[in-house]
């Protein structure tokens, strides 16, 4: 009675195992088919142009990782900030789908008066098209928690759905 | 014409003259010594109805401030911060370092600072809505936070870079205003004036009218109707934590005070300030540290009476 009831217990573990990793898997899928920019979907095209063209735009200063420069909470000697990493440990999550894209067209000294950035203007380097790419393929990127904060921050930000 | 004449100095009025110079000479030590002791406060704050005061030593009054109780802080302290939601729980920056904390209304006290930069804490905050959450400023050194109570600290933001300098953060408050980027804002004064950050410590930048995103966009923002005076150091920061647009700030030229958020800004009273807290329900109660004493105003700033430090 003692040895069935052990065997049924594992039975039932091992089942719980097998739904929850399933549960993951789908949610995997469902992480990657839900990347959205300013309330649109993304295609894979589109996230795959994004991965080329932040290779080719970003890298080299915010990190072929995303993790941005080296110790970059600290000032440069220019006065200027280093490139922030993109991943889940900068703050680029924090901010709306619209802020990034204008961030990105325009560079921040130009949204941010009188703020100083190495960060270029990407307006007439790509389209914006191409900046929705790059954009939405960092935020494939992001692990859940990371999406769903930033996905609220767009939500509540007027024109940003 | 017969020149001027001078009583002849014998060796007499030589020791009565002398004598006479050196009382006069030391008198304003002998005045200065009888005064009562009343040391300049540095940092004040409120843990719900009792006030504390920092200056040589960290004093509290649970008696709006008819008598005062020295606590036993590990050091001098800088700075303070309280938090509504935990009555008793006491932030302090420490002139030798680190941060201090006291969950029982300052009678005990210990260090937390592992991980925190050397150098001393010249502004603490603890988050609105957030207790655990505390900010720190290391002089020379840049905005630290701690999730846990100061458990454990780990750096924030460098120090803010305005009129082409880094600057030091001299003040620090919780501004429970939402930044745009899912979070509120951190207010904070320096030798050069008022600055903020996101408390996602994306960038410092001016306040704006408006949020955050407004500030992204704001080609077409208005500017600040009426900053805090140019040139002035900021010395002391507090946002109410029931009416947090209602700020406070404590500058040479005296108590200034916003309730937009930090656009516009009046005069409330003239005089050396260093400090200001804020009553946490009540955003008129204010007490401020305002040319070497304190004072106290019920009524938003627009009556003051003086409160006995010792």
């Amino acid at each position: 009675m003692k040895r069935k009831a052990t065997v049924l217990f594992g039975a039932a573990v091992a089942g719980l195992a097998a739904i929850a990793a399933l549960a993951q898997q789908q949610g995997g899928e469902a992480h990657m088919d839900g990347v959205t920019f300013l309330g649109e979907p993304v295609t894979a095209d589109e996230l795959a142009l994004g991965q080329d063209l932040y290779a080719a735009n970003c890298a080299s200063c915010h990190g072929a990782d995303l993790e941005g420069q080296p110790d970059w909470k600290r000032r440069l000697d220019s006065g200027r900030m280093p490139a922030p990493p993109h991943d889940e440990t900068g703050h680029t999550w924090h901010h709306a789908d619209r802020q990034l894209f204008t961030i990105t067209k325009l560079g921040v000294g130009g949204v941010v008066p009188g703020y100083e950035s190495d960060m270029p203007a990407f307006e007439g380097v790509l389209t914006d098209a191409e900046i929705r790419a790059v954009l939405a393929f960092i935020k494939s990127t992001w692990p859940d928690r990371q999406r769903a904060f930033q996905a609220d921050v767009t939500a509540n930000d007027e024109g940003g759905s | 014409m017969p020149g001027p004449t001078y009583p002849r100095l014998t060796r007499r009025s030589f020791l009565l003259y002398s004598g006479t110079a050196v009382g006069v000479l030391a008198l304003p030590k002998v005045l200065h010594s009888a005064e009562p002791l009343r040391p300049a406060m540095v940092a004040l704050a409120f843990d719900g109805d009792a006030l504390l005061a920092a200056g040589s030593d960290l004093l509290r009054s649970d008696d709006g401030g008819s008598s005062w109780t020295a606590l036993p802080v590990p050091a001098v302290v800088l700075a303070l911060a309280t938090h509504p939601e935990r009555p008793g729980r006491i932030i302090a920056g420490l002139a030798s370092g680190g941060v201090a904390l006291s969950e029982d209304g300052g009678r005990t006290w210990e260090g937390r600072s592992r991980g925190l930069a050397e150098g001393k804490v010249d502004a603490v905050a603890i988050a609105a809505g957030q207790p655990d959450m505390i900010y720190a400023s290391v002089q020379g050194d840049g905005l630290w936070k701690s999730e846990d109570a100061g458990q454990n600290w780990s750096l924030a933001m460098d120090r803010p870079w305005l009129a082409d300098a880094e600057r030091d953060l001299l003040a620090l408050t919780s501004v429970d205003l939402a930044s745009g980027m899912g979070g509120i804002w951190i207010y904070a004064g320096t030798p050069a004036g008022l600055t903020r950050v996101p408390d996602c410590f994306c960038r410092w930048q001016d306040v704006q009218p408006g949020d955050a995103m407004d500030a992204l966009v704001s080609g077409d923002a208005p500017p600040s109707e009426a900053p805090l005076p140019a040139g002035e150091p900021i010395h002391a920061l507090a946002s109410a934590p029931a009416a947090p647009e209602m700020l406070y700030a404590a500058l040479p030229s005296g108590i200034w005070t916003s309730r937009d958020g930090g656009v516009v800004w009046s005069h409330l009273a003239v005089g050396f300030a260093v400090a200001v807290a804020v009553h946490p329900v009540d955003p008129d109660h204010i007490v401020a540290a305002l040319d070497g004493g304190l004072k106290q105003s019920r009524d938003g700033g627009a009556t003051w009476s003086a409160l006995a430090a010792t």
